[in-house]
């Protein structure tokens, strides 16, 4: 009993006080609305969450499924792409060398920026926003991936030599395993992008998603969508996280 | 087809078959009160009755109603006059052909400036003018697309007061929201736009309306059905049968009578998602400027009006023109005339209003007088552009 409190307490304690200070905000903005009617504006959107009145207004749970699966698209081929890569860059130094510069270049532009590029190259908005996640969330992946390779000890590689591996062997027995927990940090940190990035460039293609509804409610200037919106991307964020934890410790070695 | 009077259906055109070569047309809007025909053809059936589905989609901003049409993940929309002729042009993009369908409304905008400037004395044109002059510091201004209805508005205006919209004030694009949230927070001195963004600003008491569209041009043209030339030709019984479908639909809109429930019908979350109030007062033509003043206004929004606003008349294009040319958007001066004929889809227009009995104009052009006294008819078009004296070329 003691021991759950111990864990609960500081985290509880924190969210009152992140609402406290929002309440605090409030009182004092009267164009924001504070935690209490936030909150009755959410149990109303989330009394109905599928519903569908054409394709201009579905319920909230329709548009984040439309933003999950753009995500589990875009990051999917991203990380089909990036880890491989990433492998191999860390593996060969002349590969090392020959993409380093592309990867400085490119890595540092805005997600955004990639959008327009996207639309003239597919020549439709849905491709397009799947495009932008994959292109951000794609360098985490192959970053540290690499790092993690090239960060293996040199005894490992030494009796490899020894024992004259294969590089398939090589591979499954040395590399991965060692690599495992960089490359779950890029995958986490690439989520983490991916379902940021969406959200901008839903604002930007509309159709269903919960970027596009957060536009619309801004159009609408509803600002307690905005922020029940807020919440469903951060919350949505950690789950997406929180998953990809578990499934890595799963195939962890430790 | 069976539903359609022979006797007019071979009276409009010749030969061919008349059955759309596309039953289902998606339509693009922006969530304005001016996209009500293009909702009401859908919500009220109009569209059926001509063998077509419409399915308006709801888009994000005007950039993204350009690229969709322009990748054809868009049949048509409501789009910006001014937009269709950019594109046409090539301004600030990949230049495509494009097709004007038909004129959508006339009237329904206005310039807001914010309450700060209110409180300085700055209440319509002359006043904001002498505010600037004597008390210069950056004044921004937004609009809503380089190239379209709102920008030539805002530019006109300030032009006509002797404030060059280039040199002596900022001129920014952003979306409505963020005019109002800017304007909030004093970071926006006044915008041109659409309802019911201006009677929001209102409501939202951060500024008020200094000037309507229709005070600068009476009856102006404002938005359009717009496609692009490559789907008309593919397509030319579906762009009829659209057409034919947002006549009715006009007309319906412009008996008085409707009014309030086709505002009751657009202010729905699936279309301009606002409250009904924010758009019935001026759609029923009840203004109030927000800083004392109210009137009902003869020249509201206008849908239809014997089918004068929904010609697609050269001249009104070719306008387009001669503002982007004043401005510099467009360097050379182009073949004013050649290009509306071009992009004024007239002949597939008079067939459309043909058979539903719209009143057709005698004239491809007609004669309006602006704010400034000015008369443009179509006519000299390079000589009027010239003509002004705040241009920027």
């Amino acid at each position: 009993m003691n021991k759950t409190l111990q864990v609960l307490l500081p985290p509880l304690l924190g969210l009152l006080l992140f609402v406290g200070i929002w309440a605090l905000v409030a009182q004092t903005t009267p164009t924001l609305p504070g935690p209490v009617k936030t909150w009755a504006s959410a149990v109303q959107l989330f009394s109905d969450p599928f519903y569908q009145k054409g394709p201009n207004d579905q319920g909230i749970g329709w548009n984040i499924l439309a933003s999950l699966q753009r995500v589990a698209i875009g990051f999917g081929m991203a990380a089909a792409i990036g880890i491989p890569l990433g492998f191999m860059i860390g593996r060969f130094q002349f590969l090392n060398a020959m993409t380093a510069p592309i990867i400085s270049l490119l890595r540092p532009v805005s997600p955004l920026a990639w959008l327009p590029i996207g639309l003239l190259v597919f020549k439709a908005a849905n491709p397009a926003a799947i495009w932008v996640i994959f292109i951000s969330s794609i360098w985490p992946m192959i970053i540290n991936t690499a790092v993690g390779v090239n960060r293996i000890p040199q005894d490992y590689m030494n009796v490899a030599k020894v024992l004259n591996l294969s590089e398939w062997k090589i591979f499954t027995h040395i590399l991965f395993p060692a690599v495992l927990p960089y490359m779950i940090t890029g995958i986490r940190l690439s989520i983490g992008v991916a379902w940021l990035v969406i959200v901008a460039a839903e604002m930007l293609t509309g159709g269903v998603g919960i970027g596009f509804w957060v536009w619309d409610e801004w159009n609408n200037l509803n600002v307690e969508h905005i922020i029940i919106a807020i919440f469903i991307v951060g919350i949505v964020g950690l789950l997406l996280e929180q998953v990809l934890v578990l499934l890595a410790k799963r195939f962890s070695y430790e | 087809m069976s539903m359609v009077d022979p006797a007019i259906r071979s009276g409009a055109w010749a030969a061919g078959s008349d059955a759309p070569e596309k039953t289902e047309v998606r339509i693009g809007f922006i969530p304005l009160t001016d996209c009500a025909s293009v909702v009401i053809a859908s919500v009220m059936g109009f569209d059926k009755k001509y063998g077509i589905k419409i399915v308006p989609s709801k888009e994000a901003s005007w950039a993204g109603v350009r690229d969709k049409l322009v990748n054809g993940e868009l049949d048509a929309a409501h789009v910006l006059y001014g937009l269709m002729y950019g594109v046409q042009m090539g301004i600030g993009g990949q230049k495509k052909d494009m097709a004007v369908l038909m004129n959508l409304n006339n009237n329904g905008q206005a310039i807001s400036l914010s309450n700060q400037l209110k409180a300085k004395g700055a209440v319509d044109g002359a006043s904001l003018a002498a505010l600037i002059k004597k008390e210069p510091r950056e004044y921004t201004f937004a609009q809503t697309f380089p190239t379209g209805t709102h920008a030539m508005w805002l530019y006109y205006w300030l032009g006509a007061y002797g404030v060059n919209p280039f040199t002596e004030v900022k001129n920014i694009t952003v979306p409505p929201p963020q005019m109002i949230a800017n304007m909030r927070v004093g970071n926006m001195d006044g915008f041109c736009v659409g309802e019911p963004w201006n009677a929001r600003a209102i409501r939202d008491n951060v500024g008020f309306t200094a000037a309507t569209s229709q005070g600068i041009w009476k009856d102006h043209p404002e938005k359009v059905l717009g496609a692009t030339a490559e789907w008309v030709a593919k397509h030319p019984n579906t762009a009829r049968a659209m057409i034919m479908a947002i006549l009715d639909a006009s007309k319906y809109i412009d008996d008085m009578k409707n009014r309030s429930s086709v505002a009751r019908i657009i202010a729905e979350k699936s279309y301009v998602n606002t409250d009904f109030d924010s758009i019935e007062d001026r759609m029923l033509g009840q203004y109030n400027n927000g800083n004392g003043k109210k009137w009902q206004d003869a020249n509201y929004m206008k849908f239809y009006n014997d089918g004068t606003v929904n010609f697609p008349y050269l001249s009104d294009g070719m306008w387009f023109l001669t503002q982007h040319k004043r401005w510099g958007l467009l360097k050379e001066d182009p073949d004013y005339l050649a290009v509306a004929k071009k992009v004024n889809q007239i002949e597939l227009y008079k067939q459309a209003a043909t058979q539903t009995k719209t009143p057709i104009p005698k004239d491809v052009m007609r004669s309006s007088k602006m704010i400034d006294g000015t008369v443009w008819d179509g006519k000299n078009p390079k000589s009027y552009a010239a003509g002004f004296k705040v241009r920027q070329s």
